[in-house]
């Protein structure tokens, strides 16, 4: 017994260091994440406390960036006063001028202002859906903006709300060009980054600057010509050896998306009218 | 020798805190994380016990792990790192009984002995600490970045900490 005692205390060293050894590989290995002790993990009594604390602290340092999504938000209404009471005033107009027929060529957009109740730029295709719906005039194919840029179109209408595709969606392409040129190619989601997408199909004799602002085309009903969309980040090669694509950083922070406006177009009913008869024209005399 | 271990005893919850409350945060260019808990081990005296700096260098670890959500993980690499000290000491400085100090320093081992027997102490554990880490996301080359990264972030933390420590002292 004597001995076995010596044994022991002689390599007590290499008996502690096996026994640290499998109590941490013990936990290590513990492969059922629901059976820890929790005050083995950051949601510990003391742990949590000693966060709490240091959270105190820290949520100082971030008063800087809060104040800037203040501000930025105080312009945001501010906007939106301006924009509620141009609308009231046109509202007023209207009243006032009931009996004049509106020029609907001069003024064929209007806008609708709805919130935001549910947003995602995390998956891999994103909706947005907002507070809005068929009883305020909301229709399918609507487009939605907000104070930066293009948010998406309106896909799925409800009584009063309504579902859009987001732009963070491959589903959607949206046809824009370079601001000031006249070439135009479409834009995509490409999936991997909510703050960028990609313009494909522009043509490879034009040349582009980094920096340079992508607007919408206006060759759809959905958004008028002119509507800021992103600005150029870099460009690439297509497969096919005709075309560049640009990877283009977009102006919507999709993450803080709250107020949009749909944009109401006064003339859809006319242009579809007018693509039918195209396509009629087209069937018939080929 | 009580004014030295209350001195390691505060030495000890202060840099838990910080790797708990700051340093864990820190994520330099995504792959250089700094150890600076670790700093501890590095100073503790060598005539401390092994079985003491096992053990304190287990719970440092496990307090590490239990604020970081990381199961067993720098308490591995602590204990190892605890067994590996005496003979990463001995590959650079084999006469220990010459020890003017008993704790490893710059003022008993020279700052160039002291600067390696820091640095290989911290390569030696970031290794550990991506190889346990690699068990369940493996990617070598990545792998190699991220130790490679965080022992010089670590290294040059700790000497600035080091420099702050020998000016107080």
């Amino acid at each position: 017994m004597g001995t076995l005692w010596d044994f022991l205390l002689k390599n007590s060293r290499w008996f502690l260091f096996l026994l640290y050894v499998v109590v941490s590989c013990m936990m290590l290995f513990d492969s059922n994440p629901y059976q820890h002790y929790v005050w083995m993990t950051s949601a510990g009594r003391v742990t949590s406390a000693i966060y709490g604390i240091a959270a105190n602290v820290t949520s100082y340092f971030h008063l800087h960036d809060i104040n800037e999504d203040l501000q930025r938000r105080t312009a945001d209404l501010e906007l939106e006063v301006i924009n509620l009471r141009r609308q009231l005033r046109a509202v007023n107009e209207r009243v006032y001028a009931d009996s004049i027929a509106r020029d609907s060529i001069m003024q064929p957009f209007d806008f609708i202002i709805a919130h935001v109740i549910s947003n995602s730029v995390s998956r891999s295709h994103n909706y947005i859906t907002i507070e809005k719906g068929r009883l305020d005039s909301i229709r399918p194919e609507m487009g939605v903006i907000d104070q930066n840029g293009v948010v998406g179109i309106v896909n799925v209408v409800g009584d009063h709300s309504a579902r859009v595709i987001s732009l963070l969606n491959p589903k959607m392409r949206l046809s824009c060009k370079v601001k000031g040129r006249d070439y135009f190619g479409s834009l995509v989601w490409d999936g991997r980054n909510p703050s960028e997408a990609v313009l494909e199909e522009m043509p490879r004799h034009e040349r582009f600057r980094k920096g340079d602002t992508i607007v919408t085309s206006g060759y759809s009903a959905v958004f008028p010509e002119g509507i800021p969309v992103g600005t150029i980040i870099s460009h690439e090669k297509e497969h096919d050896d005709n075309f560049y694509a640009l990877r283009i950083k977009l102006l919507t922070d999709f993450s803080t998306l709250s107020t949009v406006r749909v944009i109401a177009n006064d003339m859809r009913p006319e242009l579809d009218a007018i693509s039918a008869g195209e396509e009629n024209d087209n069937r018939y005399n080929p | 020798m009580t004014k030295t271990a209350l001195q390691f005893t505060l030495l000890y919850i202060v840099l838990a805190l910080a790797q708990a409350i700051v340093f864990n945060n820190v994520c330099l260019f995504g792959v250089a994380v700094p150890f600076v808990f670790i700093y501890v081990i590095i100073r503790l005296p060598m005539t401390l016990a092994v079985n003491w700096v096992l053990t304190i260098a287990f719970t440092l670890g496990l307090g590490v792990d239990i604020f970081s959500d990381t199961q067993g993980m720098n308490s591995l690499a602590c204990t190892l790192l605890a067994m590996a000290r005496r003979p990463i000491l001995h590959l650079y400085f084999p006469r220990e009984d010459e020890l003017t100090m008993p704790e490893p320093s710059i003022r008993s081992l020279g700052p160039e002995i002291y600067g390696r027997y820091l640095f290989t102490m911290v390569l030696f554990y970031c290794t550990a600490i991506f190889l346990i880490e690699a068990f369940s996301l493996f990617d070598p080359l990545r792998l190699m970045l991220r130790i490679i990264c965080s022992t010089f972030l670590t290294f040059l933390l700790l000497l600035g900490l080091d420099s702050v420590m020998s000016r107080r002292s």
